[in-house]
């Protein structure tokens, strides 16, 4: 079903627009990130299923130091080529704490070796967090690897100012 | 105690991970320095610290974790997973262990 779907761009639209349109659905329009204020719990916020989507590489950033999504978080995303992560676009975490586009799918979605460097330093100064200077996380490099294509990668990174973890989710 | 060191345990088996290449590098100069590589030991920590107290100094930072060649899982998430990190009081002790698993990484600032 998986590969029909890559064949079939019509069907994958038809799947990503209900995808966008569920997203939608769950965001509070008073969700949008403010720098001043601590952020609060999102909690309506539900669980995006992916189960059945073509294949594609998708990340879901949790800030566990405030218990919220990481809405606003700047994750610069690269593939490694000829030794050096080169960068192929910048993202910042939706309210829901995700890339508003899936950050590999269709045909981008290619095996390799890939760096979503998290900017930490410069969210939890937007939330104010007092912390030593420097911080001991600031911009903290998350490198996977894509070997198999037919299979979707769901990223979920979960961090606070001293900690983070990252696993292949679903 | 001051200085670096680390500890990798495999949370697959619940057990120290031996033998995993770990590496230090300076991340401040470009290219990184390397200061140190070394293996885990039978207790999944370096029979010396990755940076001795007598070398403590603030800095930026990066342990390597060769964590790809330990578990040998054609799908692994991840090959060699870095952790960078700023050292920003050269009189404190910076222990950051690494608890893995294939598909699974967690790295905090420990004691």
């Amino acid at each position: 079903m998986a590969k029909d779907d890559l064949l079939q761009p019509a069907r994958r639209q038809f799947t990503l627009s209900s995808l966008a349109m569920a997203a939608a659905a769950l965001v509070p329009t008073e969700a949008s990130a403010q720098a001043t204020e601590p952020a609060k719990p999102a909690q309506a916020t539900g669980p995006i299923v992916q189960q059945g989507v073509s294949p594609r590489l998708t990340v879901h950033a949790l800030d566990t130091y405030h218990g919220t999504p990481a809405a606003g978080l700047r994750m610069d995303f690269s593939k490694l080529e000829d030794k050096k992560y080169k960068l192929i676009r910048s993202v910042v975490a939706n309210a829901t704490g995700r890339s508003d586009e899936p950050l590999l799918i269709g045909d981008a979605y290619q095996a390799g070796d890939y760096e979503l460097l998290l900017h930490l330093d410069d969210y939890f100064a937007s939330k104010s967090a007092k912390l030593p200077t420097p911080p001991f996380l600031s911009k903290v490099p998350v490198r996977i690897r894509v070997v198999n294509i037919a299979e979707r990668i769901h990223l979920p990174i979960q961090f606070g100012p001293w900690s983070y973890t990252y696993s292949r989710g679903s | 105690m001051t200085g670096i060191t680390t500890h990798v345990l495999d949370i697959t088996t619940g057990k120290p991970a031996a033998g995993v290449q770990v590496e230090l590098y300076d991340v401040a100069t470009d290219p990184p320095t390397l200061l140190n590589n070394t293996k885990t030991n039978a207790d999944g920590r370096t029979d010396s610290p990755m940076l001795p107290g007598a070398s403590a100094r603030t800095g930026q930072f990066e342990l390597r974790f060769h964590v790809g060649a330990h578990f040998k899982a054609p799908d692994g998430l991840s090959d060699v997973v870095p952790v960078r990190f700023a050292v920003f009081d050269a009189a404190q002790h910076y222990h950051v262990p690494m608890l893995c698993a294939p598909w699974f990484f967690s790295t905090y600032r420990g004691s």
